[in-house]
């Protein structure tokens, strides 16, 4: 009975198989023409170069110029804060106004200058590997690399050359998509304050700290973004004064075509690496937490093409 | 299961034998999408269509995958992408249909052609009757064709917060080249 069932079967199978003649091999043609690309790369994991503090895996694209400007204003509340100072809005911590550059599709060279310890910093990104839709490869993976200098003494007179004035961070950033609206990175990076900053006894030149952001789109165009950055510094952990804290941010980014503008919220007053990760004595907890912002403007400056392909018809 | 090989043989005979005769298949056509916009020109191409034709019974299917389109700006290539197409979600545009003429493709000529089907683009199908022309030449086909896709009719929604306003039709201009498709492929 079962063989016959078989049969049975097969033979229907073959029937379909005639009725539908030509129409069943032309979709197979078809579909084994159009087999879809699994091995491409991942785009968009992030829609900026940065979250709010940290950066993305995402490099500014060959010919592309990023103008970036970003602002972190003062204490909401505790005693900087309140009504006198509209809520931190009369303060600034810092402003940072940059430049990230696209030499090719996955190397960009970034330049920025801090208010925040009047910081001037050089740098670039590196695309190393990117996400495949197979999961061939699972996660996209950069390489970040930053040298600072604080050309000004501000809060130390120990600025005696000017090799006590320059600062580094390396940087390798891990991020996934996860879906089209949520991402996640971690990223270890290193830090080294030629001249320990702050400038305190015991505090360390050298030190390794973890960041880890997430984005959650919940339209094509607006997400929530977090952002948690932890030095692994014993004298960080230690001191008692001045106190230090792990910045943490949460924000809103809404893309609107070409401009990618963060609001956000964070107990960090600066806003390049050297300085938050090595300095963030504000906490969440006794008000020091701050409205901020960033304008992310994308400027193509690659070579027109003056429209001439539509000629073909 | 003596009378199972017969019977596999014999399927397998059948299955040879309706070996089609008249379908034609192009691996690279190439689609184009164009619109005017206020600030600047939407422009984007793929040279990566895959159609195929059947000058029998003029059945005519085709295939285009969202990521081969190329724009000159990078930006508007991953928004396009991301924002409007969806291509995680929704990889391929589609046309599935028929050509109504159904020329004698034996016969060197220009043939003005509809095809009428169903348009699948960003998992929205659309029934359309599409105009084109269909050249004959020594046994090459070449269709080409240029319509108007409307972004509401496929759920592409163009938001209100967005700078460079973005129109709200597209212009679709496809080339497909076919060559008789070969019954026994190497593979």
């Amino acid at each position: 009975m079962k063989k016959v069932c078989i049969v049975l079967a097969m033979l229907l199978a073959c029937h379909t198989l005639k009725a539908q003649t030509d129409t069943s091999s032309a979709d197979a043609i078809m579909s084994s023409l159009s087999a879809d690309d699994k091995h491409e790369d991942v785009i968009a994991t992030f829609k900026a170069t940065r979250l709010i503090f940290t950066q993305t895996t995402e490099t500014v694209k060959k010919h592309n110029l990023n103008f970036l400007v970003t602002h972190r204003f003062g204490d909401i509340a505790g005693s900087e804060g309140g009504g006198s100072t509209l809520y931190g809005l009369d303060n600034s911590s810092d402003i940072f106004i940059g430049f990230e550059y696209g030499l090719t599709d996955n190397l960009d060279l970034q330049f920025g200058r801090s208010k925040f310890e009047q910081l001037i910093e050089a740098g670039f990104k590196y695309a190393v590997l990117h996400q495949k839709a197979d999961d061939s490869m699972p996660f996209s993976l950069a390489l970040a690399g930053k040298a600072g200098l604080k050309p000004y003494s501000v809060n130390t007179d120990v600025f005696d050359d000017y090799t006590n004035r320059l600062n580094y961070m390396a940087q390798a950033i891990i991020a996934r998509k996860f879906s089209s609206s949520f991402s996640l990175l971690i990223s270890p990076t290193f830090v080294r304050n030629n001249l320990p900053f702050p400038f305190i006894n015991g505090n360390e030149k050298d030190y390794i700290a973890l960041s880890a952001a997430a984005r959650y789109k919940f339209t094509k165009r607006l997400g929530i973004v977090v952002d948690y950055a932890h030095p692994f510094s014993s004298f960080r952990n230690n001191s008692t004064n001045p106190k230090f804290y792990d910045p943490l941010g949460v924000g809103l980014e809404v893309e609107t075509g070409g401009h990618v503008f963060t609001l956000n919220f964070s107990n960090a007053k600066a806003i390049s690496e050297m300085n938050y990760l090595s300095d963030t004595e504000s906490s969440w907890g006794k008000g020091q937490y701050r409205i901020g912002f960033t304008i992310s403007r994308m400027f193509d400056l690659g070579p027109k093409n003056k429209n001439k392909k539509q000629s073909n018809y | 299961m003596k009378h199972l090989l017969i019977l596999f043989a014999l399927t397998s005979g059948l299955l040879a034998q309706q070996a089609p005769s008249a379908l034609y298949v192009s691996k690279n056509a190439s689609v184009t999408l164009y619109s005017e916009a206020p600030m600047e020109n939407i422009e984007g191409s793929s040279t990566d269509g895959k159609s195929v034709y059947n000058a029998a019974t003029g059945e005519l299917a085709f295939n285009v995958a969202i990521r081969s389109f190329k724009f000159q700006k990078s930006l508007m290539q991953e928004h396009f992408n991301e924002n409007y197409m969806e291509s995680d979600k929704y990889p391929q545009a589609s046309f599935k249909g028929t050509i109504n003429e159904k020329p004698d493709v034996k016969v060197n000529g220009s043939y003005p052609v509809t095809a009428t089907g169903v348009l699948d683009v960003h998992g929205v199908k659309q029934q359309r009757t599409i105009k084109g022309k269909l050249n004959v030449n020594n046994g090459k086909i070449t269709i080409t064709s240029e319509f108007m896709v409307k972004c509401a009719d496929h759920k592409i929604e163009i938001p209100k917060l967005v700078f460079q306003k973005i129109a709200e039709t597209l212009k679709i201009t496809v080339t497909a080249n076919y060559t008789a498709y070969n019954k026994n492929p190497t593979n």
